[in-house]
């Protein structure tokens, strides 16, 4: 038989797309975090109360990837702010061609800080370079402790981890400390923040880390 | 769970290398999986037998090589396996480390027909010696 040689990366079409979404976004002055995390953990939640503290001085705009339904962007909608639904169509994560498509529907101009809220899923989601500036992963302790080793990749690929639900920590056996150390031992540099979007407990260290992080990307 | 995608991708790969060498049957597919990919082996195994049909890759097999994840810890430049995940370096304790391999999706390469690529007339000129 026939060697030919290929030697293709199977994610290459996608690198070349983000690294497009990449210089479109920074072109255009705008900050983006790619928020992940399993269904249920409270991305869209997260979004809903932390837009109403940055809204006075950052433009926001939304990406919103869902499966099938338009919901989690009409709850956004509700806040008055520019969001782009992406319906995936069964496809379980959001990729680099379908936010290029979303970013060319955005009034990117006038935009300071995009969120982009991936697919529930912990898996696939932390494979695809979607070009932007960081990713942020989200767990809820009613997730259970044992995640950051079930999932690394979503860990290791992460810049912070916010754990959320943290009002609910004496009502389930989420061991904190071994969730933060596991996730550490995964991703030495991962930063990890507390919060709770039910009683606002923690939200005003998110909306510091979201600030700092901006002038950093802002001021390089 | 993206192998499906993923399958769509290497078979439009596999494809379009097998129409520009002039082969219209490929026989094997030889891709690399690295263990810290996401990648599972069956669901990857079922796109194929799902997505090739009516391609050059119909009747191939496909081989699967997963490669162990390494990783180089920058202190000390040591290469190791991350023992349950921990990214540490066992030599000199240093967390700064960086993944070598063990993230790969590619296509290595593929196996097609003896007379692939060769010009008509070049495969063998025993007929026209004769």
């Amino acid at each position: 038989m026939h060697e030919i040689h290929v030697g293709t990366d199977l994610r290459e079409k996608n690198r070349l797309i983000a690294e497009e979404n990449r210089d479109l976004i920074r072109k255009n002055g705008v900050v983006s975090l790619n928020i992940m995390s399993a269904p249920g953990a409270g991305k869209t939640s997260l979004l809903v109360n932390t837009i109403p503290h940055l809204r006075d001085r950052y433009s926001i705009g939304v990406i919103e990837g869902d499966l099938q339904t338009s919901r989690d962007a009409e709850r956004i909608a509700e806040l008055g702010i520019a969001v782009y639904q992406i319906q995936t169509g069964g496809v379980c994560h959001l990729d680099a061609s379908m936010v290029h498509s979303a970013l060319h529907r955005l009034d990117l101009d006038i935009i300071d800080l995009l969120f982009i809220e991936n697919v529930g899923n912990l898996v696939c989601p932390a494979e695809f370079d979607l070009g932007e500036d960081a990713r942020v992963m989200l767990l809820s302790i009613t997730e259970g402790d044992d995640k950051p080793k079930k999932y690394p990749l979503m860990f290791r690929e992460s810049r912070l981890l916010v754990l959320n639900k943290v009002d609910l920590l004496q009502y389930v056996d989420f061991d904190i400390d071994k969730a933060k150390g596991e996730a550490l031992d995964i991703n030495p540099d991962i930063e990890i923040l507390e919060l709770s979007c039910k009683t606002g407990e923690g939200i005003d260290g998110w909306i510091s880390w979201i600030e700092k992080f901006y002038g950093k990307c802002r001021n390089g | 769970m993206h192998e499906v995608s993923l399958m769509q991708n290497l078979l439009e790969v596999v494809t379009r290398v097998a129409a520009k060498e002039g082969c219209d049957r490929v026989r094997v597919i030889h891709v690399r999986i690295g263990e810290m990919s996401g990648i599972n082996e069956d669901s990857l195994r079922f796109a194929f037998d799902v997505l090739s049909k009516g391609t050059v890759s119909e009747s191939g097999a496909l081989e699967y090589e997963r490669v162990p994840l390494m990783t180089r810890c920058r202190g000390c430049n040591g290469e190791f396996h991350p023992n349950d995940l921990v990214f540490s370096c066992p030599v000199c304790g240093g967390m700064d480390c960086e993944i070598v391999s063990g993230r790969e999706m590619e296509v290595d390469y593929i196996l097609t027909d003896d007379d692939t690529g060769m010009e008509q007339g070049d495969a063998c000129g025993c007929n026209s010696v004769e």
